[in-house]
């Protein structure tokens, strides 16, 4: 085969592919403009956990453990404690509480799993999936960042109605 | 039960089983599963819980097979559609009442109403009725009750009476009002928690480890109990190197002590994990000055560099050995063998109450070991109290009494509990229960000794007659009343009664885990006892290496005899009396951080399992001990490996000849050792010395005529149970709190030591 033949080819498999490529460009964009623009996510969605509270405020969670039992990764790890005082006083709805509730989001592979055992639904899976820090050492979160009433949520998603389409915000379908 | 072998056909299945055995043991051998609640093999019947049900072919209705005697011919059923409906309804009337709080209770993941209510329970509730709600309560610092959650099944009563012969818990109302409880509110009893242990629910919990974990996550170790000379078999639960709490319940463990266990052992187990155990090896390097903290090895080298010190100015003999009863053989055998083979001294004993080295030089038949209590036919105690000082022996003598028909001869100054279930009790005076024993041995001296015990001498020919009529096993009992000759003459009786059909056996009642360990490890065979050792300190002891602590018994009057060393080291878990004055002190692990063996009171020599590790900076006595040799120069060889040392003493020990932890391996079928008899010998020194001084004994002295409290001896605050912070409530006579919604410990505040504060309750 010569030279000339080959260069012939070339600039045919160059002028294809570019054909490809410039016929997308007038068509709709698929890039998320995050985080100038909030993100949409499924009302299913799996981001940071959320421990949960009751009409009073006190904590749902009883420290019964099925959570920790049900994890696969084993990045749950609770403390559980007594205590004695008088309902309305209380930490939590019952006599006990977790003293301690950690979760290792280095080891966390949001299966869910722990939302499904938690009998007294005290733990459920938030939108939250601004996860990532400068030191691995942060990735443990305690009861101060799991708590709903104190874990800070992010502005930077909005969360679908049931009945909203959400992928084609970024597809042409 | 008769040997006869009789025909039972189950499901179809024809079946040869023993005449007299009970329908839903044979079942369960032969594997069909029945299930049941209140069908506890060791108590009385009760057929409460209807769940064992089964169709007999002749019989008009199902039948509970735990109250049915298998007989010749039977025909039966164990699974039907008629038999599963009638255990599912059972299931569902238990639970329609029983609250669904199963994510609190601490029973949750091993509570035998969850097992079935996955097998036989209905899907979904039929019941809409409001349940039957009743608070949460207490009934004593350490056992915690929600009413609820019971179903009756009664086995907290039946152990209660029949295990602890104390009727402390009850049933009280009918019907549906039917609950569990106490009279006056409040248990005031030993506090065994053997009620928690075998309720199959969450009704009656551990008070002590209320909230604290869930079993599943429970690392379970099987391991031997570090309190009393029972030796009884415990699992112990722990998670990330902490103590959670201690059971026998079946499914983890089998010992020869079934699900029994005492109040310390279940529950004084806090110290393991406490604030105050030891952290690093202390010096001090002056005289009167502080413990400072060091490393371990700058503590190992002034210690050698002391004792070095103190062999060379006065000689090998100017050092003492002492080790402790409640360490493992392998650390007392590795401070024997430092005390003889290294330092070459005659000065080694170990700080026991009492010695059972003449008991085990005379030893003229075998040691009864608790199963043999439990079959025997006739129990002679002399001394001693078991209810408080061995639980575990107490249960066995009355369950003997009760369900095996013996009789039982208390022979004892104090008229001690027990005494309820005695066939024959001797009051006698104090202090002459070698009278007794001098009586027992030869009855030439009856008139003598009953005129010093201050009882009819009818009452010891009595005695006499119910031994020599036994037919079976006869046990003999002695606490540390009985003097060092006595002891002789006891172990040697085997010779007088043992005849054809009876047995005579032995059993010493010790006060610590392995003080029957220290006599064989050859430690207590030393020079000096421990009294007489801290007596020559300062005068022909001028340096000591101490594992463990003298007790204050001997300390007493003594007080500074400690600091008249010219070099002390000591190795213990706590800072105590005897840390006081030492020059070194090394943290030592607790039973629950070594491996090792411990010989309890029937010679059974069980596995100690290490079950965390060693917490802190503290190492195993013996390897401490191996740690100094090696600094002095000799090697002991043991390898850092227990199995090592253990192998060491089955060539050297010829009682423990052969044995290998492996073969020690199964809990369910302990190894008795085999302790050597002694040929029968000429006693009349013994006995004559014995009569000498029970003659000298006065005739007139007055008799205790007060019944001990329960829980005087089993309460008393030491070292260990110090830790319990329960345990003080107890000690200071168990006060009913204002509530028993709340844990009294946070009602009730008895001293300034006690940890945790009160705060208000509601």
């Amino acid at each position: 085969m010569s030279i000339i033949g080959d260069v012939i080819e070339s600039t045919k498999a160059i002028i294809k592919g570019m054909g490809v490529t410039f016929s997308y460009i007038p068509k709709g964009k698929w890039t998320v403009e995050y985080p100038d623009e909030p993100v949409t996510v499924q009302p299913r969605y799996r981001g940071q956990h959320l421990l949960h509270v009751d009409e009073y405020g006190r904590e749902k969670c009883v420290a019964c453990f099925l959570c920790a039992a049900a994890c696969p990764s084993e990045c749950i790890y609770i403390i559980a404690k007594d205590d004695p005082r008088s309902p309305m006083e209380r930490i939590g709805i019952e006599e006990r509480y977790a003293e301690v509730y950690n979760i290792d989001y280095g080891r966390c592979i949001f299966c869910g799993y722990c939302v499904e055992a938690c009998p007294k639904d005290a733990i459920t899976h938030g939108y939250n999936f601004e996860l990532s820090v400068y030191n691995r050492a942060d990735l443990l979160k305690t009861k101060d960042d799991l708590l709903i009433t104190k874990q800070v949520q992010s502005r930077n998603y909005r969360v679908a109605s049931s009945e909203e389409d959400v992928d084609s915000e970024y597809k042409e379908v | 039960m008769s040997t006869e072998l009789i025909k039972v056909t189950i499901n179809g299945k024809e079946f040869q089983v023993a005449k007299g055995a009970r329908l839903i043991d044979v079942c369960r051998e032969q594997g069909f599963n029945i299930p049941s609640f209140c069908y506890y093999a060791d108590l009385a019947l009760q057929a409460s819980c209807r769940m064992c049900l089964v169709r007999i072919e002749k019989m008009p209705k199902l039948q509970t097979s735990c109250t049915i005697t298998c007989t010749d011919g039977m025909v039966v059923t164990t699974e039907s559609e008629e038999i599963e409906k009638a255990q599912r309804a059972m299931v569902e009337f238990l639970l329609a009442n029983h609250p669904l709080d199963c994510p609190i209770c601490d029973r949750g993941g091993e509570c035998e109403l969850q097992e079935m209510a996955f097998d036989w329970g209905n899907l979904e509730e039929r019941f809409t009725e409001r349940k039957n709600a009743q608070p949460e309560k207490y009934l004593s610092p350490i056992v915690a009750n929600d009413p609820q959650r019971c179903i009756l099944c009664k086995r907290c009563t039946r152990v209660c009476d029949e295990w602890m012969g104390e009727d402390a818990i009850e049933a009280g109302g009918r019907g549906a009002n039917t609950v569990i409880g106490t009279f006056g509110g409040w248990l005031n009893c030993s506090e065994c928690g053997n009620c928690i242990e075998v309720c199959p629910t969450g009704t009656l919990l551990d008070a002590t480890y209320r909230h604290q974990a869930r079993p599943w996550e429970l690392q379970q170790t099987v391991t031997t109990c570090t309190y009393c000379s029972d030796g009884c078999q415990e699992s112990v639960g722990s998670r990330a190197g902490e103590v959670m709490r201690v059971v026998a319940r079946d499914r983890y463990v089998n010992g020869h002590n079934g699900e029994f266990l005492c109040i310390k052992g279940r529950f004084a187990h806090t110290f393991i994990n406490d604030e105050t155990r030891l952290r690093t090896p202390m010096i001090r390097y002056k005289k009167g000055g502080k413990l400072i903290p060091a490393t371990w090895d700058e503590a190992v080298k002034f210690a050698t560099r002391g004792l070095d010190k103190a062999a060379e100015a006065h000689g090998a003999n100017s050092i003492a050995v002492v080790g402790s009863p409640r360490l493992t053989n392998e650390s007392l055998y590795a401070l024997k063998k430092f005390a003889t083979e290294l330092v070459g001294t005659e000065n080694y004993t170990a700080t026991d109450a009492f010695s059972l080295s003449p008991f085990f030089q005379n030893l003229g038949g075998q040691i009864a070991t608790h199963r043999d209590i439990r079959h025997a036919k006739t129990i002679v105690l002399i001394g001693g109290e078991p209810e408080e000082l061995q639980p575990f022996a107490g249960k066995q003598i009355r369950q003997a009494v009760r369900n095996g028909g013996a009789k039982l001869v208390i022979i004892n100054s104090t008229p001690i509990r027990l005494k309820e279930r005695a066939t024959q009790f001797l009051h006698i005076n104090p202090e002459t229960e070698d009278a007794a024993v001098l009586a027992i041995f030869n009855q030439a001296h009856n008139e003598l000794a009953a005129r010093k015990m201050g009882v009819q001498e009818t009452e010891l020919i009595e005695l006499r007659r119910t031994i020599t009529n036994t037919e079976g096993d006869v046990v003999i009992m002695f606490g540390g009343e009985v003097s060092a000759e006595a002891q002789s003459l006891l172990a040697q009786m085997p010779y007088l009664f043992n005849k054809e059909g009876r047995r005579a056996l032995l059993h010493p009642l010790p006060l610590y885990n392995n003080s029957v360990g220290a006599t064989d490890m050859g430690l207590m065979y030393g020079k000096l006892g421990a009294t007489e050792m801290l007596d020559a300190a300062g005068d022909s002891v001028h340096a000591m290496y101490v594992a463990g602590s003298f007790l204050p018994q001997h300390l007493t009057g003594r007080e500074d005899s400690l600091g008249k060393l010219d070099f002390l080291v000591v190795q213990e878990l706590f800072e105590t009396e005897t840390t006081r004055f030492a020059d070194v002190v090394f943290p030592a692990a607790s039973f629950a951080e070594a491996d090792g063996t411990f010989t309890n009171s029937g010679g059974l020599v069980q596995r100690v399992r290490q079950t965390i590790p060693p917490v802190n900076q503290s190492k195993q006595d013996w390897v401490i001990t191996a740690q100094l040799s090696k600094e002095l120069g000799v090697d002991f060889g043991f390898q850092m490996s227990a199995s090592a040392v253990f192998g060491e003493i089955a060539e050297r020990i010829p009682a423990y000849a052969g044995l290998r932890y492996p073969l020690l391996k199964d809990e369910t079928n302990p190894v008795q050792v085999k302790h050597a008899t002694i040929e029968q010998r000429d006693l009349s020194q013994e006995s004559e010395a014995i009569r000498a001084r029970v003659e000298k004994m006065s005739d007139t002295a007055t008799k205790i005529n007060a019944t001990p409290p329960v829980g005087h001896e089993l309460f008393k605050i030491g070292t260990l149970t110090d830790k319990l912070p329960q345990m003080h409530l107890l000690a200071s006579g168990n006060p009913k709190p204002p509530t028993l919604a709340v844990s009294p410990l946070y009602q009730i505040t008895v001293d300034a030591g006690m940890k945790r504060e009160a705060i208000g309750g509601d």
